[in-house]
């Protein structure tokens, strides 16, 4: 195959009808999904016109410690964080104190953007006697915004995944069982969460 | 001769009259014999009373008086002793008693200088006993607790009887047990006392033990007698292996013999003595002293340690390396070499400090220093350390040439004075450096006891005719450890990296070096600030950090700087969080003082330090400065580690940056390297240097888990670069060959968990998940997969 190479006034031209018939988008719609139970990620109130928070929501009456999730953004839509600089925002479901309630301890809370523009965020009690808590309710946020210079054309349909979610189980044994038993109930649950349709504005 | 004696002599010599001159004493008598005169002695005894009562007004005693005989036996040649203690109205005359000699022939001869006769004495004291206590405790005042209660006893008191003891045969003084502290013109001759017994052993006051006697009527303390039995001040000869021929302080002792035992120098007790019991050989925990190790003879075991002492003719070592193998051999004069040696190094310290800035002792306060000999055990026998809370040095005796592991003894007078001025900086353990891999401050105690090692020793070389108060100018060796080392110096001071292991200059992670390492900018600062640092980038006083080279100021003005540096500035405050910035603003403040602002000596201070990297160089702007700063807010790894803002965690296994910092430069961008300069020269853990480094920077991080060191150099500045250390851990704790968020949560539920626990739920694939654990999962999935 021959190649020939590319005038600027010629990649100029492109460039330009490129953008003639759409402008970039600079908010993104989401309409939450259908199913009014199940795990699923709906759009937080917190959200604005730039930025768009989603809140993963579980089952009423279904107890968990914890949940985590690995979602994905096509190009041009990114992650953003929230006060104090975390990607991740817990619902205040959770007891992620210890019962020592030590205002120092470290908190089982973080998210990490890896490769694929996907978000890996989590948020876990982790002193095993704290409650199970109702999932019924907000227990995670995650905040998207369009980056305006690689996002998408306006009006486009844009995709958004979750390729893995788990939480702790109600039932994780008790530190006296023996170790076969605790071995076995020392699983997650994995879960599957309900996406909305996305669309860049 | 007054009238009283002369009447006491007449009596005695009544008294001795009728039972005729003794004898000599005979040869011991079978032990039937003996059992039959032992059977007769309180027989003998009563007579013997019965005797003196009868010529008790010849012997000017009154009808308040009596001998009372306080003990007896009878000796294997059948010899009857008696001791009688003179009472009037009950209690003891101080100083007043009878020995009377009853031979198995009924003969019987006194002795004794005398009995104190005339003694008028109506009433009895008008004091309390509580009030003479009380009077005894407030002369002698103790910093600590009595180790006993006060015992009080009323006695009488003869105000002008002498107490000094000499001893012909010997012609000394044998045993100084006080002085006598009356003779107050206008006593009358007899008075009411209280004869009180104080006692102490604690580290404030040392061990000490008194009778104070105090008047019965004023309180007035009468006389002191120090118990502890002290040796006496004396002079003897030495031949060291390092010291050669020189005089050493001794001290002769109760049996006749000697110890290298420097009574003084030293006021205040050695800390690690103190506790140590009077074994009545004169020995006391006050006064510069050397003692050695046992060793079994194989140096590998045995810690039984002893004075240096029972040496009959005061003459020490001689000159040979020790012969390790031969047992016993460490008190020997073989084994006195290294003693020796410790003692004029100790003793050399001691007095420099002294004369040269006015230090009493090494701590200031005249705290006895003392040093051991060390013969046992390979690292100890070749190595020397100091004990802040015993205040004393050890120095190893050396294992060459019995076994020739290329190092000698540890007894030099720069390694002496290198621990000695550990003594300095860390008197106690209220006061000390924090000496340890993992804090800049380990480098600058270890630099400070370098540096004094080599004024200590050019002042110790100093010609006749210099002052003994100042450092002479005269340049040094340049070295520490000059003979330790068979093959060469341990250190040098014009460019320490001659050594293969310290840096020349700081950089940020130094703190990660040994302290003998990670002194090496602060030992080059200082040389450099005494001696000056050259032009020419051939010589080994030339730095990078300082091309146009500086002007010394001399070793006296250098010495005086950073001694007041270091005493009144760079105090530590057991955290061991002084850094080289730290000190080179004591330094500059230190200059100050002493030689004002704007002075030539502050603007040296200033270059010697911008030498090796610390701090700009007078008039000179910010340098670019690589770090890995504090990441951290206040986490819990933060709080758990003095270098817990700094520590990074990143998963195995991926590819990533770790994160660091450059300031004053435009461009930001630094170059990656595997490894640091700490890996080989004493790294605070076993750190690695693993994986792979990309032209871009991305680091693929071995799978390979624990601590690593990177390095990231300055594109704007190559000379500036710090070395980092980041723990690699797992974060699959799923086992699903993804290392998320998601993994969180099985370290979650595993939390201190550690029955049934998957050691792969912890990010060190340990039995046990804590809160270290959580804090480093957080970190580093923040760090290696940071959200923009």
């Amino acid at each position: 195959m021959r190649s020939f190479p590319l005038s600027a006034a010629l990649a100029a031209a492109l460039l330009a009808g490129c953008s003639s018939g759409s402008s970039r988008a600079s908010s993104l719609a989401y309409t939450d999904p259908p199913a009014a139970s199940g795990w699923r990620l709906v759009r937080d109130p917190s959200s604005s016109a730039s930025r768009l928070v989603l809140a993963l929501v579980g089952p009423a009456g279904t107890l968990t410690r914890g949940v985590g999730l690995n979602i994905q953004a096509p190009p041009g839509v990114r992650f953003a964080t929230f006060d104090g600089g975390l990607a991740v925002e817990e619902g205040g479901v959770y007891d992620l104190r210890s019962v020592d309630d030590d205002p120092a301890e470290p908190l089982a809370i973080a998210a990490g953007l890896k490769e694929g523009n996907v978000l890996s965020a989590g948020v876990f009690q982790k002193d095993r006697r704290r409650s199970a808590k109702d999932s019924g309710a907000t227990l995670l946020r995650v905040a998207l915004e369009i980056d305006p210079s690689t996002g998408p054309l306006s009006g486009s349909a844009v995709t958004l995944r979750v390729l893995r979610a788990a939480a702790i189980p109600e039932d994780i044994g008790q530190a006296g069982d023996p170790p076969f038993v605790l071995a076995r109930k020392l699983a997650l649950t994995e879960l599957d969460v309900a996406v909305g349709t996305l669309e860049a504005k | 001769m007054n009238f009283t004696t002369l009447r006491r002599l007449a009596a005695l010599a009544a008294l001795a009259a009728p039972l005729a001159a003794a004898a000599a004493s005979p040869a011991a008598l079978p032990r039937d014999v003996q059992a039959r005169i032992e059977a007769g002695r309180p027989a003998r005894v009563a007579r013997v009373e019965r005797q003196l009562r009868a010529s008790a007004t010849a012997m000017g005693l009154g009808p308040a008086d009596a001998l009372v005989a306080d003990s007896s036996f009878t000796d294997e040649g059948g010899r009857t002793v008696i001791h009688l203690v003179h009472r009037h109205a009950g209690a003891r005359v101080l100083g007043s008693q009878l020995v009377v000699h009853v031979e198995p022939d009924g003969t019987t001869r006194t002795i004794g200088r005398g009995l104190a006769a005339g003694i008028v004495l109506p009433g009895g004291p008008t004091i309390t006993p509580e009030a003479a206590a009380a009077a005894a405790r407030a002369r002698l005042a103790a910093r600590g607790p009595l180790a006993s209660e006060p015992t009080v006893e009323r006695i009488v008191f003869p105000t002008r009887f002498r107490s000094e003891t000499f001893d012909p045969a010997l012609g000394r003084s044998t045993v100084r047990r006080g002085s006598y502290a009356s003779a107050a013109t206008g006593l009358a001759p007899f008075v009411w006392a209280y004869r009180v017994h104080l006692e102490v052993r604690n580290a404030l006051d040392g061990a000490g033990e008194w009778f104070y006697v105090v008047h019965g009527d004023t309180g007035e303390i009468l006389r002191t007698d120090d118990l502890l039995r002290r040796a006496t001040a004396a002079v003897g000869t030495g031949d060291g292996h390092f010291a050669g021929q020189v005089t050493l302080d001794t001290s002769l002792m109760n049996d006749g013999t000697y110890a290298l035992l420097d009574t003084t120098r030293g006021t205040q007790p050695n800390p690690g003595l103190v506790y140590f019991a009077d074994d009545g050989s004169g020995w006391v925990p006050t006064g510069m002293q050397v003692w050695w190790e046992e060793h079994d003879g194989t140096g590998a075991s045995t810690w039984n340690t002893f004075l240096f002492q029972g040496n009959a003719a005061n003459a020490w070592g001689d000159g040979q390396p020790l012969d390790l193998i031969t047992y016993g051999n460490e008190a020997s004069p073989n084994g006195q070499t290294a003693g020796v040696d410790v003692m004029v190094g100790l003793r050399t310290a001691w007095d420099f400090f002294g004369h040269v800035f006015g230090r009493s002792g090494l701590d200031g306060n005249g705290t006895t220093a003392s040093g051991t000999a060390i013969c046992t055990g390979f690292t100890q026998a070749d190595n020397a350390w100091w004990s802040i809370g015993s205040h004393q040095g050890f120095f190893g005796a050396g294992t060459w040439p019995r076994f020739d592991d290329g190092v000698d003894a540890a007894t030099d007078l720069d390694v002496v004075a290198h621990e000695a001025t550990h003594g300095v900086t860390s008197p106690s353990w209220d006061r000390y450096f924090v000496n340890g891999a993992g804090y800049e401050e380990a480098g600058l105690d270890e630099g400070t006891s370098d540096f004094f090692s080599e004024m200590v020793e050019i002042w110790a070389g100093r010609a006749g005719g210099d002052p003994d108060d100042a450092v002479p100018a005269t340049p040094g060796d340049g070295q520490i450890g000059r003979t330790f080392l068979r093959t060469g110096p341990l250190r040098w001071f014009d460019r320490p990296s001659k050594d293969g292991r310290s840096p020349d200059a700081w950089f940020d992670g130094m703190r990660y070096m040994d302290g003998h390492f990670s002194a090496g900018p602060l030992n080059r600062a200082l040389y450099l600030l005494a001696r000056g640092a050259s032009a020419n980038p051939a010589d080994d006083t030339h730095s990078v950090y300082l091309p146009a080279g500086m002007t010394g100021i001399g070793n006296d003005s250098a010495a005086r700087i950073w001694y007041r540096a270091i005493t009144e500035y760079l105090v530590p405050d057991l955290t061991g969080s002084l850094t080289f910035d730290d000190a080179r603003q004591a330094a500059l403040d230190a200059a100050t003082d002493l030689f004002a602002a704007g002075s030539g000596e502050v603007a040296a201070v200033e270059d010697a330090f911008a030498a090796v990297n610390v701090g700009p160089a007078h008039g000179g702007p910010p340098r670019v400065k690589v770090s890995f700063a504090p990441w951290r807010g206040v986490d819990w790894i933060s709080l758990q580690y003095t270098d817990g803002p700094t520590r990074q965690f990143l998963p195995r296994g991926e590819n990533l940056r770790p994160r660091v910092t450059v300031e004053n430069a435009s461009n930001t961008d630094v170059t990656w390297s595997l490894g640091g300069p700490s890996m080989w020269n004493g790294a605070e853990y076993f750190v690695q240097a693993g994986g792979t480094i990309e032209a871009d920077g991305t680091w693929t991080t071995p799978y390979q888990m624990g601590w690593h060191a990177v390095t990231a150099t300055s594109v704007a500045d190559p000379s500036q670069f710090a070395e980092g250390r980041v723990s690699l851990i797992n974060m699959d704790m799923d086992s699903d060959l993804e290392q998320d968020a998601t993994d969180m949560a099985e370290l979650s539920y595993s939390w201190y968990l550690s029955n049934g626990l998957n050691p792969s739920h912890s990010v060190y694939i340990a039995p046990w998940v804590d809160d270290e654990d959580v804090s480093a999962f957080v970190d580093a999935l923040r760090t290696a997969w940071p959200v923009p």
